[in-house]
C-alpha cells in the first residue's frame, strides 16, 4: 500500500508533544490548553524552552475530553474536572487489571463484572 | 440538495431560545451518545443530532438555515443563488454537497466572503482498538489495519508495532489517518492495544506471573523445577521450605520493555496434594502426620486470640 514506514510513536511518558500539538489531537485552542494548566487538569513538564510540552501519556485522555465536551457542549471548567476522573479512572483500571495478574489461575473463581442479579429462591 | 429539519431533529420549536436549544440538545445527546447507548442506530442518531445542534447554536448558521424557510425534510430544493457565491466562489452546483457543509461555511464568517475552497482542513483521526497475543507484545508485530475512509471505502495499512507494548499501550501512527485538504495536515492513528488472554502467563505491566503447582515434599525439600518461558522452559530452583503463595523470580524473563528491558518472570507457587492416595502413599502421609509436630495454623489461631 505504502512505500514509506509508518511512524509508530508510544502515547507515554518516552515521548512528548508540544501545546500546538496536544491542541490539534483534542480540537481545542492552544489558549484553551493553558486554561487548563491553569485550573490544574493538566501539567507541561518542567521546560527546557520557552515552549511547554507535556507528557504524550496525556494524549488518550485529552482526546477523549475534548470529544465529550464537542459531543456535550460542556465548557472547559467541566472538562478540567471530567479531565481528573477520566485519569483517575485510568489509573484504576490499570490497578485492576495488575491485581487480575496476581489472582491464580487455581484461585476460586472471581466475580469481575460486578454485582450478579439477585435471584429469588425457589420458595 | 436534500432539506433537513434540525429544529424536528431536537424537538424544538423553531422561536426556541438559544439555552432550550442546548437543553433539548444535551437531554438527546446523552440519551444516544455511543458511549451510553448500544443500540445499532445509536451512532447515526447522534450524528444527526449533533449535526442540528452544530447550525442552530450558531447565531450565523442558524439564520442562514432560517432563510431557507420551512420544507418538508428530504426534499429537494435549491439554495438561494447569492449563496454559490459566497460559497464556493461562484463556481458549481449544489448538488453533491451536503447541507452541513453548505451551512459550515457561513458559521467561518459569512460576511467575510470566505470560500470552503481556501479553508485548511486537517485530515480525520482513526481510533482503532487491536488484540495481540503477548507473544507479539513482546516480540513486535505486524498488523494489517482495516480503515474506513471518508469516502466510505475501505483501505489497508500494514503497520508495525515495536516490541514492548504492554496491555492498554496506545500509539499514534502520525500522518496516517484522513488526508488533509486545501493545505490541512494529515489526521493520525490512535491504536489501543489490548493483550489476548494467554494461557499460562498473566501479564502486570511488562511482568509475568505463572502458577507453579509443587509437590508437598517439593516445597518442603526443595527441588529443581522445570517452568515455561517466553524463550523456552528454563530450570527453577525451589528452595527448601517454600510456602504456598511464594513468589519466586526469575529476573527478566518478562515481556520486552521497548527501553532494552524486560520486566521480570514470576513464578508463584501453589502446593498441591494427590486427589487420591496410593495405599503407600497413604502409609507414608500417616506417619509423616504422626511424626510431624508442624502445625499450619498455629500462627492464625494466636492471631485470632489475641
Amino acid at each position: 500500500m505504502t512505500a514509506h514506514p509508518v511512524e509508530v510513536g508510544w502515547l507515554d511518558a518516552r515521548e512528548t508533544v508540544t501545546r500546538i500539538e496536544l491542541a490539534q489531537a483534542c480540537g481545542m485552542t492552544e489558549a484553551e490548553i493553558a486554561e487548563l494548566v491553569e485550573y490544574g487538569a493538566l501539567r507541561a513538564l518542567p521546560a527546557t524552552g520557552a515552549e511547554p510540552v507535556f507528557s504524550a501519556e496525556c494524549l488518550p485522555a485529552m482526546r477523549r475530553a475534548g470529544r465529550l465536551r464537542r459531543d456535550f457542549d460542556l465548557d472547559l471548567f467541566a472538562v478540567a474536572l471530567l479531565l481528573e476522573y477520566l485519569n483517575r479512572i485510568d489509573q484504576l483500571e490499570r490497578q485492576v487489571r495488575s491485581l487480575q495478574a496476581h489472582v491464580p489461575f487455581h484461585a476460586p473463581a472471581v466475580h469481575r463484572e460486578g454485582p450478579q442479579p439477585w435471584r429469588e429462591p425457589h420458595g | 440538495m436534500k432539506y433537513k429539519d434540525y429544529y424536528a431533529a431536537l424537538g424544538v420549536p423553531r422561536e426556541a431560545d438559544a439555552e432550550q436549544i442546548k437543553r433539548a440538545y444535551r437531554k438527546l445527546a446523552r440519551e444516544h451518545h455511543p458511549d451510553v447507548c448500544a443500540a445499532p442506530e445509536a451512532e447515526a442518531r447522534f450524528k444527526d443530532i449533533a449535526e442540528a445542534y452544530q447550525t442552530l447554536r450558531d447565531p450565523d448558521k442558524r439564520a442562514a438555515y432560517d432563510e431557507l424557510g420551512r420544507r418538508p425534510a428530504g426534499e429537494e430544493f435549491a439554495p438561494p443563488p447569492q449563496w454559490a457565491r459566497e460559497f464556493a466562489g461562484g463556481a458549481g452546483s449544489f448538488d453533491e454537497v451536503d447541507l452541513a457543509d453548505l451551512l459550515a461555511a457561513f458559521g467561518r464568517g459569512r460576511h467575510r466572503g470566505a470560500h470552503q475552497g481556501s479553508v485548511p482542513v486537517r485530515g480525520r483521526d482513526h481510533e482503532t482498538a487491536v488484540r495481540i497475543s503477548l507473544e507479539d507484545a513482546h516480540r513486535g508485530a505486524r498488523l494489517n489495519l482495516q480503515l474506513a475512509d471518508e469516502q466510505g471505502g475501505a483501505r489497508t495499512l500494514e503497520v508495525t508495532i515495536p516490541p514492548g507494548a504492554s496491555e492498554g499501550q496506545r500509539l499514534r501512527l502520525r500522518g496516517r489517518g484522513g488526508k488533509g485538504r486545501h493545505g490541512g495536515g494529515d489526521g493520525d492513528i490512535y491504536l489501543h492495544i489490548t493483550l489476548a488472554p494467554h494461557p499460562v502467563f498473566r501479564a502486570d505491566g511488562h511482568d509475568l506471573h505463572l502458577d507453579l503447582a509443587l509437590a508437598p515434599w517439593e516445597a518442603a525439600l526443595g527441588a529443581e523445577v522445570e517452568v515455561p518461558t517466553l524463550d523456552g522452559p528454563v530450570l527453577l530452583k525451589v528452595p527448601a521450605g517454600t510456602r504456598a503463595g511464594r513468589k519466586l523470580r526469575l529476573r527478566a524473563r518478562g515481556l520486552a520493555n521497548g527501553r532494552g528491558g524486560r520486566g521480570d518472570l514470576y513464578a508463584v507457587v501453589h502446593v498441591d496434594v494427590p486427589g487420591t492416595l496410593t495405599p503407600r502413599e497413604r502409609e507414608l502421609f500417616q506417619e509423616l502426620a504422626t511424626a510431624s509436630r508442624f502445625d499450619p495454623r498455629a500462627v492464625a489461631a494466636k492471631g485470632g486470640a489475641s
